[in-house]
């Protein structure tokens, strides 16, 4: 502050007045001072008032409906992290049932090549997703539980 | 204590419960108690997310990741302490991580996004052009903390906004209590400044 001002404590003072949050000594010695000092009393007053517009201020929140789901625990996240795999280790099996069938029943090398390169490009995509959904499983980061 | 709770859990009632209660229901895994205390907390974590990013799906996101966080630590969780420091410490957290991952430096000031910050402001009255100046200085001085260093806003924004305890600001920003008095000070000097600035430019 550039006027000359007799104060004996430390300006910081002056935000705990303005938040109640002083001693019954420090609060007395604010007081009396600001009741001397119109540059300290100007600068409480331009505090209080910037205070006062933040604490008054009203923000748009999100409705209840924009919420995701409600955070799931322990347990079904880990249905939910299994669910892939589950219907996949299904899908394995119950495909490779068919594809034996047709396999048995193909009756040309042509029909079995094509049977060939159809099953090995859909069996590496399973694969694939199988184990990005595995690796999820294992870096959900939420299974942590964090200090 | 159990057989309140056991009575309340008979009534269904969690809706009106206090923190603790609820705590320990959700602990008990009731699925009631958990949805009543992320209806009742997620709003300020939402805020606080949004003050500190000013972007609204970033801040639905940490506040989500905050709320997840608190469930999966709640084993953890000093049931005396109040919920909110606890939550506000993560979505501190969550913020920083959010900004380390888009490799901004903590001192992150809103720049544009404090603009968009305070388009989300409305204004709660009735009568909006009798409080058109009181409207004009929220606005500016909103811009004005989005202005502010990252670390400065923050502990305006939970003294005077989020209406936090010295004690509880001590908790959230993991100092010493005796330090948040003169940190705020001089946060709100250089909010001043910042304010008195525009008005003299
Ligand atoms: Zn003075």
């Amino acid at each position: 502050m550039p006027e000359q001002c007799g104060r004996t404590f430390d300006e910081v003072l002056l935000s705990g007045y303005l938040d109640d949050a002083l001693v019954q000594g420090d609060e007395q010695r604010v007081r009396v001072h600001l009741e001397d000092c119109a540059t300290c009393r100007t600068l409480v007053e331009e505090l209080a008032a910037v205070r006062e517009a933040t604490m008054s201020s009203t923000f748009d929140t999100p409705r209840d409906h924009e919420w995701p789901e409600m955070p799931r625990t322990g347990a079904s996240r880990l249905a939910h992290g299994m669910g892939w795999p589950l219907v996949m280790a299904w899908v394995v099996l119950f495909g490779g049932y068919a594809l034996w069938e047709l396999w048995t029943e193909a009756e040309n090398l042509l029909e079995q090549l094509i049977l060939v390169g159809g099953v090995s490009g859909i069996g590496l995509l399973f694969l694939r997703v199988l184990i990005d959904r595995l690796d999820a499983l294992k870096t959900d980061r939420y299974r942590e539980v964090q200090k | 204590m159990v057989e309140s709770q056991g009575l309340a859990a008979l009534a269904g009632d969690v809706a009106g419960g206090s923190d603790q209660e609820l705590v320990d229901q959700a602990r008990a895994g009731r699925r009631e108690a958990r949805e009543t205390l992320a209806r009742r907390h997620r709003q300020a974590a939402y805020l606080l997310a949004l003050q500190m990013l000013g972007n609204r799906d970033d801040a639905m996101d940490v506040a989500q990741d905050a709320m997840l966080r608190f469930f999966t630590s709640l084993g953890s969780f000093d049931r005396e302490r109040r919920i909110q420091p606890w939550l506000f410490a993560i979505v501190r957290n969550q913020v920083r991580d959010l900004w380390r991952r888009r490799q901004r430096r903590p001192g992150e000031r809103l720049g544009e996004a404090g603009e968009a910050l305070t388009r989300h402001l409305v204004d709660p009255t009735a009568n909006p052009e009798a409080d058109l100046r009181r409207s004009e200085l929220r606005h500016r001085v909103w811009r004005a903390l989005a202005e502010l260093p990252a670390a400065k806003r923050e502990i305006v924004v939970l003294r005077d906004f989020h209406d936090l305890s010295y004690s509880d600001i001590a908790q959230v920003l993991d100092i010493p209590i005796g330090t948040v008095m003169s940190r705020l000070h001089g946060a709100r000097r250089q909010l001043r400044a910042r304010l008195g600035g525009e008005r003299h430019a």
